[in-house]
């Protein structure tokens, strides 16, 4: 929602691949930008604090928690959030192993989830247990005690290993 | 029915709302958004407990961009303005006094909630403090201040065969819950008597999903609620009381719910987002801060206190308890966790005489209301870590001691109870098995880090406690199914397995059946989604609308066909007779020309009531957590670590195993992180972790290293295909288990959580001055 305070100005960054042109406020945070204007609805706030990580998308790769990130410090980046990972109506290899593993409850956290996972596998193809423990660390899941996520995520860097090229 | 292999049942294939919630489509009420739509914010009391004076909203009212703004002089007008289960003692907004800090006291719709937020700030409120309440012990002193001087409105349900109920039996008291049964004078003829008392945290939902809904008022004789609310016909009821309007001018809608854990019932934004909306004559928005969830619905901190008889050899005898509550400063459902947790306090054992008041306390605090476990936490902390108590005291080990009291398969809890339909002693040496329980000195220390095994078992009747289910199924031309009932998807994986059953019974893949959105105005009636009760109750509900509809179709079938229906089977959308398919959609076609048609089947379910059960209805499922722990406590730094931690339930039939597998580890780890550091702490009337960052909850690395659970499939439930609810049963155990192993590890005892390093040591200190 724009502030009448704060005066509009222009923003250009990449969204899921795709170049965006828009116009933004300095009080606006990623998070409200993409849910508002943009994006779609699947960045989800929790706490609003940068501490729970469900709101969690990749700015050049890099998990940010978009709640805390004000929309003009992506200006020029590339911006991944969710609803950018299928592709062609295809869940990507990550989703796909969430969704096999039933690694969700709510699902209020498994947008933030399966980004994370996607960051980390990108670093690294092959995590070992204590890497997916720390970065799985990074986000909240109030509902699954976590250990069907962690086996999602290492199903899912089994899956990106096999469909490798 | 048919004795081909289930297709449905048992199977880990993905959740029906798997696709939308790793997509991001899943759409929750945070996403709903409605032209015109407005933005609540609330303004909260900065004090414990006070009168208001005066409250000046005329420069929020003229700021721009402000289109209502509700205090006690616009709630006057509206017919009931408050709220709560039992007893009606919550206010839409404050009228003459605050009781909490962060108690409503004004809110304000506005273009956005920027807006809101500044036109709260221009809000002038004087207060005049009054003393607040906070001790349990002391809320009922004489020179205690009250938080109501007139009682509010409330009710007594009807008990059966020794429970009973009462409002206000004290100062600061809102309700009590008492039952006793057997001998008054079984602690006579105890070889000993044992009393310990225990005390036990406050913790907060911290559902991700914020409290919210989006409301719609803006024509007069209709409302439009989209709502994160686990119990939508409840809610329409309490709507309609306090504004006075029809039922069936209200339609409440629930998408899907981030997470709820117990917090999600009963009003919590509504009633302040429907009274803007109708002031503004437009849609509001009301979406509380992770920070506002802390102040709006808790866990109850409680003080147990329990009086045990005991033969020398072990045999239990009698248990009386007296529990106090911490409710906080509005009823909620405190009267009914009472109730539970009066209920419980025994635990899953063999009793002469039990005898037990529960107590809800009211403090200045934030209102405390239903968590998972609903009293069962409380008392199984208290129970299992006096079971051990006991045993140690004896000479005997803590399994054995267990093993000769518990409640046998088949046997009631109480007089006029339903039978315990899980084996309990099966599921306690499952515990044995997997940890590795050995007795006590049995482990390896490490220096100073010594290690210990404790074993716990949670209990609590599952199901609720009047709750009629309505179910439809209906069934198109094309064998399209439609599956509506009032089980809201929270994340429990209820869609998940009412679908399969419904498939199950239909001869289909699950794949065939939708799920309807849950809206008041079409779902057909139902209690809520709670109480661990959607497969238990909803599921029976369910199934027999599945059948229903089977049976319409091969009644329809017979008559094509020309034979009786006993000869006919429904697979794949083809009735089959012998080795004979007749596909259905051109049979239907045939028959109804047209368009073709639906075959509705409806399914109810009720539990019988009988005043011979102590809550009038025998208990629909009895819900297990079993539970062991293995722990290493530093003595140097008094740290405790769980190095292995096992929990199993019983679903007696595991409609989906992953679902099921889920629960019992979501819950088991709030379990331990209650255990050890999880809580609400109040500094007097003021909550000083009530944020993200300080209240802390677990994360991937505090589980133990080794932590599994295993589903058991008993098959003794009520539920489909012999389910039984799940959900809960996983925290029960967790906290007093591993209080139980830190006693094995270093022979301390410690009563009151979290079991934090402070405390060990503390503890440690005192054995070693003793
Ligand atoms: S909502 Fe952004 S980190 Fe919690
Ligand atoms: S699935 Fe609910 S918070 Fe993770």
């Amino acid at each position: 929602m724009p502030d009448r305070l704060d005066p509009r100005f222009d923003l250009s960054f990449t969204l899921n691949g795709a170049p965006v042109e828009t116009a933004t406020t300095t009080a606006t945070a990623l998070a409200d930008l993409l849910r508002e204007g943009c994006g779609g609805r699947g960045t989800r706030l929790a706490c609003e604090r940068a501490v729970c990580g469900a709101c969690t998308v990749l700015v050049d790769g890099v998990p940010r928690a978009s709640c805390s990130v004000f929309a003009f410090e992506v200006e020029g980046c590339a911006v991944q959030m969710i609803e950018g990972l299928e592709n062609d109506g295809e869940l990507s290899p990550v989703q796909a192993a969430f969704a096999d593993n039933s690694a969700f409850q709510c699902g209020y956290c498994t947008a933030g989830m399966i980004l994370l996972t996607e960051a980390l596998l990108a670093r690294d193809p092959d995590p070992d247990e204590a890497a997916i423990r720390d970065w799985i660390s990074s986000n909240i899941c109030r509902c699954t005690g976590y250990s069907l996520i962690l086996e999602a995520v290492r199903d899912a860097a089994r899956r990106k290993r096999e469909t490798a090229p | 029915m048919t004795e081909a292999p289930l297709r449905n049942i048992g199977r880990p294939d993905r959740r029906i709302d798997a696709g939308e919630k790793v997509s991001g489509r899943a759409v929750y009420t945070t996403d709903i958004d409605l032209p015109g739509m407005l933005h609540a914010k609330v303004l909260r009391s900065p004090h414990g407990h006070a009168r208001i004076v005066s409250i000046d909203a005329s420069a929020a009212r003229a700021m721009p961009g402000v289109h209502a703004v509700l205090t006690r002089d616009e709630t006057a007008a509206i017919p009931m303005p408050v709220y709560g289960y039992f007893i009606k003692d919550q206010p839409i907004v404050a009228t003459d006094k605050v009781r909490y800090e962060g108690d409503i006291v004004a809110a304000v719709a506005a273009e956005d909630e920027g807006t809101a937020n500044r036109a709260l700030a221009a809000i002038r409120v004087e207060y005049e403090p009054q003393p607040v309440v906070t001790d349990l012990e002391r809320a009922s002193d004489p020179d205690a201040a009250e938080l109501f001087e007139e009682p509010p409105v409330g009710i007594v349900p009807k008990y059966g065969q020794g429970a009973s109920g009462e409002l206000r039996p004290r100062r600061n008291v809102c309700y009590r819950f008492s039952y006793e049964t057997g001998p008054a004078d079984a602690f006579d003829e105890c070889d000993h008597v044992f009393e310990d008392v225990f005390r036990f945290s406050r913790m907060h939902h911290f559902h991700l999903e914020p409290f919210v809904c989006v409301a719609d008022w803006s024509r007069k004789d209709r409302i439009e609620l989209w709502t994160s609310c686990q119990n939508p016909f409840p809610l329409r009821k309490e709507i309609a009381r306090i504004f006075g309007l029809a039922e069936n001018r209200i339609a409440v809608r629930v998408p899907y719910i981030g997470g709820g854990f117990g917090s999600k019932n009963g009003c919590k934004t509504e009633p302040v987002a429907l009274a803007l909306s109708r002031l503004a004559g437009r849609p509001v928005r009301f979406c509380l801060t992770l920070e506002e969830g802390f102040l709006t619905n808790t866990q109850h901190a409680a003080i147990l206190k329990v009086k045990t008889g005991v033969m020398q050899d072990g045999m239990l005898v009698a248990r009386k308890s007296e529990i106090l509550l911490d409710s906080g400063a509005y009823s909620d459902g405190s009267p009914l966790v009472a109730e539970k947790a009066g209920y419980r306090i025994p635990g899953p054992y063999r009793y002469r005489r039990i005898e037990t008041d529960c107590y809800c306390v009211m403090t200045n605090t934030a209102p405390a209301g239903p968590f998972r476990g609903f009293g069962g936490t409380q008392t199984s902390w208290a129970c299992e870590s006096q079971i051990d108590m006991i045993a140690h005291r004896l000479g005997i080990d803590p399994y054995d001691m267990r093993r000769k009291n518990l409640i046998d398969l088949g046997e009631p809890f109480v007089p006029g109870e339903s039978g315990m339909d899980s084996d309990l002693r099966a599921g306690l040496d499952l515990v044995v098995r997997e940890l590795g329980y050995r007795r006590r000195g049995g482990l390896e220390d490490d220096g100073p880090v010594k290690r210990g095994m404790g074993l716990a078992i949670g209990f609590k009747d599952g199901g609720g406690v009047n709750k009629p289910a309505l179910a439809r199924v209906k069934v198109s031309t094309g064998g399209d199914i439609f599956l509506q009932c009032g089980t809201a998807e929270i994340g429990q994986g209820a869609h998940t397995a009412l679908s399969a059953v419904v498939a199950e019974r239909l001869g289909a893949d699950r794949s065939r059946v939708r799920y309807m959105p849950v809206d008041t105005d079409h779902t057909p009636f139902d209690q809520g989604t709670n109480a661990s009760s959607a497969i238990s109750v909803m599921g029976q509900a369910v199934d027999r609308a599945a059948l229903a509809a089977r049976a319409q179709i091969l009644d329809f079938a017979a008559g094509v066909l020309d034979c009786p229906a006993e000869e006919l089977d429904l697979a794949d959308w083809e009735i089959r007779r012998g080795n004979e398919a007749h596909p259905l959609a051109p049979m239907i076609m045939g028959h109804f020309g047209g368009t073709g048609w639906e075959f509705v089947g409806e399914g109810f379910h009720k539990a019988e009531n009988s005043h011979a059960a102590p809550l009038e209805a025998p208990c629909v499922f009895w819900e297990i957590g079993w539970g062991g722990a293995q722990v290493a406590v530093d003595t140097e730094t008094g740290l405790v670590t769980v190095e292995k931690l096992f929990v199993t339930g019983d679903a007696g039939r595991a409609i989906h195993p992953l679902v099921c597998r889920g629960q019992d580890e979501g819950a088991a780890l709030m379990g331990l992180s209650q255990a050890l550091f999880e809580r609400m702490i109040y500094d007097g009337s003021r909550l000083v972790n009530g944020d993200a960052l300080t209240y802390r909850v677990p994360l991937a690395d505090d589980l133990p290293e080794d932590f599994r659970s295993v589903t058991q499939e008993q098959g003794h439930g009520p539920g489909p295909f012999g389910a039984k609810g799940m959900g809960e049963g996983g925290m029960l155990p967790v906290a007093s288990a591993i209080a139980n192993a830190i006693h094995d590890a270093v022979g301390v005892r410690i009563t009151e959580l979290p079991l934090s390093p402070e405390r060990v040591l503390a503890a440690l200190a005192a054995k070693d001055g003793g």
